[in-house]
């Protein structure tokens, strides 16, 4: 590993990660089961999902305190499964952030160093220096019960890249901190990622997290890939019930129909543009993907679907409204009317008839059970 | 001098206002009971069963038995004044310390018949009831019949090599016997600041080679029936003690250090006079001769020998204060204790911690 | 703000509120105080007092003096912390890896062996001395199965020295020392131990670094604990000691049975009550540090 003489940035790019066929078990309980996964050269993953899902049992693989039964695991060429936690070279980033309390901030982020002979002044220039890149400069001489969520949580952080790792692990980084900060910390832990290239698997539970951060989401149940994509992908285009549940809200209606024809009640369905997976017996409709249309006003574009119902229920959100409606063909779905059009007068009465229209990308055809 | 139990001390000092309590209430229960207090174990089994129930018996009378640790708890029980204990064994050392600082009644000789006791073991404020002597014993699986014969052997660590037990507290006499002073001279030698010195030095010659140094009677007992050590100085009642209980030592009178255990009565007892009438009926030779049943500690009353379908002329010989084994023994004196103990003390601990 | 709160609506009120209540609290700890002050206090005070009492209640320096002038007096202190200061640390030696092996257990597990640490809680002292001089002693066990052996011909000397002290000392002191150390083990995250891993450290390194800061409260808690209780050791010494031994509570049973007043006794035990409050304050003192620095976590 080469020093780099002033700042924290990596001369290396990240390392790629190539898990095969790993699998764990605890009795009879399956927490993982033959999981593949590559992670690319300096991207961004999360590993999302439920607790309980595996997510967390994955990563503890990748850090090297879990030992899994069976599989392969290659840090670049490396083959690293059999390696001691210490001999892995990776960064992690704990929940818990596990700073030392015995040692002041700088120490805690020379920890690494220390142990990697780093001659102590070297060591006492990146430590600034990464101090420095996730703004807590001056904080060295600090102790660590002295600090704040955040600023623990940046503490750690620095710790775990100070040594200029390939990869960085981050189990649930921000569920210690408020709602304000944790969507701050998002778009920081973002920039920094882009500056330093650094191969990083993150595992949350929280979708918006995923959302944000991520070049890739891996969305995980029950020890499993569900689906694998770019955060766009796995929202527009859930592969399964579950995952469009998890991420995101969600209607389901039923649908009817085969080949390329598919029915909501007695209507069919436009699909320009989008082939659903075989088999489709339900459309998922997003709230915010449906446009309310005023009263009187003309029809959209003829490429939209239009389904007409009447208005139950209309909660106020702070950011936006959410009509429910009862369709007429049955079922009810939800509507997100931004505040700003709300307070144009975009918000019918409760009682009254309401059209919905969306367009194919707008919409979702899976496989899986109704209700 | 005995100072027994010293393990006890510091537990019964901790309990010491519950017992002043206890006694209290105890003491208006009945005008014809006697409270005495001895040193517990089997030497109080013998007393009791020797002196204690049948002397009761025969002055109508009933006694109660407490145990106690030494001079400091009686010390602490007069001056506070809490009364309580009528009839007190104890070491005749101590006694004469105690009579000193005012801790006892005087004795009434016209009430207590001491014409035929052992000369100077009747005090003004105490009176011998038994003999016992401080020997040199020896295990017989390590010399057999031909161990240490007197103090000058004791201390000679060629001649009999071996590990010894000493006594914990000061027991300077040996010392000097073994640096060849006449026993008769022994006190007026340890009188004297050079004498003392003497001792203690004769004591540093020979502690490489003292593995224990006891500090109980019943420690000492043990120390022989374990095997800890191959010589011994220690009272003769413990060593038969000893090999009763499967120990293998023998003993010598030479050269022994004879010495009394006796009866006061503490200031404060509210029985007085039946306390002084007590004494003189366990004074009397059948009493002391039953004694010698239960453990070998000889009669102050040269009379007890009298009785001998009690003591046989060869059970006699073996006990301590028989004429033949009186008379190759030291007496001890307990004037030169009382003046001198503590500075002795203080010098002897300097010398085993040093 | 002060202007708020003086004059404020029902100000008087409810600052009279909080003043009766702080009395109640006094009232309701009123007995412990008095209990403290009559068990701890007040025979304490005697103690000093008596310490400076002649036999006829006069003044006098004369019991310090003699702790002075007497060798045997200082050799006895110095022995006594000579003897507790090895047990500490053999205790801190066993008592850790005993600890540490409890601490890696499943808690059920440790619990069950928990019982056995403090089994010797249930037996007295004195019990367990004597089985210690019988294990020990010449003809004891140890020598008879090490000479049957033929590891050594003459028997060696076990007991009645410091040595047999000190493994009977060890023995009693030892629950004292593993009792705090495993719950400040406990107490350790395994994210810092898995931290310290990630971060490169071998299990040693993760040792030297991590778990022992980490452990030192209960290190520092069961050392002076240890440390405390042994410089009153009486029976021990007393029994396995050979009469060698001799703590200073063997001295001041000693002296109480020696002189006619209990001024020299209490002397000394003054000053071993000063010398071992002197070592609780500085120990005490860097507890206190290591709690500035997070130790207690």
């Amino acid at each position: 590993m080469t020093p780099s003489p002033t700042d924290a940035r990596p001369q290396q790019k990240g390392l790629p990660i190539r898990v095969r066929q790993v699998s764990k078990t605890y009795g009879r309980a399956v927490a993982l089961d033959q999981v593949d996964l590559d992670v690319q050269s300096g991207e961004f993953l999360t590993l999302l999902g439920p607790s309980g899902s595996g997510k967390t049992t994955l990563l503890m693989v990748l850090a090297g305190f879990v030992r899994p039964n069976q599989g392969s695991l290659h840090f670049g060429e490396r083959d690293v499964l059999r390696l001691a936690p210490h001999k892995r070279g990776v960064g992690m980033v704990f929940q818990s952030y596990a700073l030392f309390p015995h040692l002041t901030v700088a120490e805690n982020i020379a920890f690494p160093l220390k142990l990697r002979r780093v001659p102590r002044p070297e060591a006492m220039r990146r430590v600034e220096a990464v101090l420095d890149l996730v703004q807590l400069p001056d904080f060295g001489g600090r102790g660590v019960d002295a600090l704040s969520g955040g600023q623990r949580q940046r503490v750690a952080l620095a710790r775990a890249i100070v040594f200029e790792p390939g990869i960085l692990l981050m189990d649930e980084p921000l569920s210690a901190l408020d709602k304000q900060l944790r969507e701050r910390m998002q778009i920081e832990l973002r920039a920094l990622h882009d500056r330093l290239g650094i191969t990083t698997v993150c595992v949350t539970h929280d979708q918006r997290e995923a959302l944000t951060m991520s070049n890739r989401i891996a969305v995980i149940d029950r020890g499993s890939i569900i689906q694998l994509g770019t955060p766009k992908e796995i929202y527009d285009r859930p592969s399964t019930r579950f995952v469009a549940d998890f991420i995101g809200e969600s209607t389901f209606l039923p649908v009817t129909g085969s080949g390329g024809t598919f029915r909501l009640g007695a209507q069919a369905l436009k699909l320009e543009g989008y082939t659903p997976p075989p088999g489709a017996n339900l459309l998922m409709l997003r709230p915010e993907r449906l446009a309310l249309l005023p009263e009187g006003a003309p029809g959209p574009d003829p490429r939209y679907n239009v389904i007409t119902g009447r208005v139950t229920d209309i909660v106020y959100q702070g950011e936006s409204v959410l009509v429910q409606i009862r369709l007429d063909d049955g079922g009810t779905v939800a509507a997100r009317v931004s505040s700003a059009r709300a307070a144009l007068g975009a918000v019918p009465v409760p009682g009254a008839s309401a059209r919905l229209a969306f367009a194919p990308e707008d919409m979702n055809l899976l496989c899986g059970e109704a209700g | 001098m005995r100072r027994r139990e010293l393990l006890g001390g510091s537990i019964a000092a901790l309990a010491m206002p519950a017992i002043i309590t206890g006694a209290r209430r105890a003491e208006a229960a009945d005008e014809n009971q006697l409270t005495i207090v001895s040193w517990g174990g089997s030497y109080q089994d013998a007393q009791s069963k020797a002196e204690f129930e049948p002397a009761a018996k025969a002055l109508g009378i009933t006694v109660k038995q407490q145990t106690y640790s030494g001079l400091a708890e009686l010390r602490l029980r007069v001056k506070s004044g809490a009364g309580g204990w009528d009839v007190v064994s104890s070491g005749s050392g101590t006694a004469a310390r105690a009579g000193k600082e005012g801790l006892l009644e005087k004795l009434d000789y016209s009430v207590i018949d001491a014409k035929s006791l052992i000369s100077g073991t009747a005090q003004p404020y105490y009176i011998g009831n038994d003999v016992f002597s401080t020997v040199v014993g020896w295990s017989t699986k390590t010399f057999g019949k031909n161990g240490p014969q007197n103090w000058v052997d004791f201390w000679d660590v060629r001649k009999f090599p071996g590990s010894r037990a000493y006594r914990n507290n000061a027991m300077l006499e040996p010392a000097l016997m073994a640096d060849g002073v006449p026993m008769h001279e022994v006190y007026k030698v340890l009188s004297t600041e050079a004498g003392l010195k003497r001792a203690i030095d004769k004591m540093k010659q020979l502690k490489p080679h003292i593995a224990v140094w006891w500090s109980s009677g019943a420690q000492s007992a043990q120390l022989m029936k374990d095997g800890a050590v191959d010589m011994i100085a220690a009272w003769n009642g413990r060593l038969d003690a000893a090999n009763k209980d499967g120990a293998a030592c023998a003993y010598t009178y030479e050269q022994g250090l004879l010495d009394t255990d006796c009866f006061v009565i503490p200031k404060g007892t509210k029985k007085r006079d039946l306390a002084m009438r007590f004494i003189a009926e366990i004074s009397k030779p059948k009493y002391q001769a039953d004694l010698t049943k239960y453990i070998t500690y000889g009669p102050t009353n040269e009379k007890a020998y009298d009785l001998t379908s009690i003591i046989s002329p060869a059970y006699a010989a073996q006990l301590p204060s028989s004429p033949a084994n009186t008379a190759k023994q030291l007496l001890i004196d307990d004037a030169w204790y009382m003046k001198y103990y503590q500075k002795a003390q203080a010098a002897y601990q300097d010398m085993i911690t040093g | 703000m002060k202007a708020l709160a003086a004059e404020g609506p029902n100000a008087t009120e409810l600052g009279r509120d909080a003043r009766s209540e702080r009395w109640m609290l006094f009232g309701l700890s009123l007995p412990a105080l008095l209990l403290v002050g009559l068990v701890v206090v007040l025979p304490i005070a005697w103690l000093f007092l008596l310490s400076f009492q002649t036999e006829g209640g006069a003044f006098t320096l004369a019991n310090y003096q003699r702790l002075i002038d007497q060798p045997s007096y200082r050799r006895i202190l110095a022995m006594t912390f000579e003897i507790s200061l090895t047990v500490t640390a053999m205790c801190i030696v066993l008592g850790y890896a005993l600890a540490y092996l409890l601490a890696q257990l499943p808690r059920r597990v440790a619990g069950v062996l928990m019982l056995g640490v403090l089994m010797p809680f249930w037996t007295s002292i004195l019990v367990r001395t004597y089985a210690w001089l019988v294990l020990l002693q010449r003809d004891g066990l140890i020598n008879v199965i090490g000479e049957h052996l033929g590891f050594w011909q003459k028997p060696l000397a076990l007991v009645y020295n410091m040595e047999g002290t000190v493994v009977g000392l060890v023995h009693i002191m030892l629950p004292f020392m593993v009792l705090p150390l495993y719950n400040s083990m406990r107490a350790i995250d395994r994210d810092y131990v898995r931290g310290a891993a990630n971060l490169g450290a071998g299990p040693i390194q993760v040792f030297w670094h991590v778990y022992l800061p980490l452990s030192r409260p209960g290190l520092f808690a069961g050392g002076t604990i240890t440390f405390i209780l042994c410089l009153g050791s009486y029976v021990t010494p007393a029994v396995l000691g050979g009469g060698k031994i001799v703590m200073a509570a063997n001295g001041i049973a000693g002296d109480v049975e020696l002189y006619f007043s209990w001024g020299p006794a209490s002397a000394f035990g003054v000053v071993l009550l000063v010398i071992t409050l002197t070592i609780l304050f500085t120990a005490s003192r860097f507890a206190r540090l290591d709690r500035i620095f997070g130790g207690g976590a």
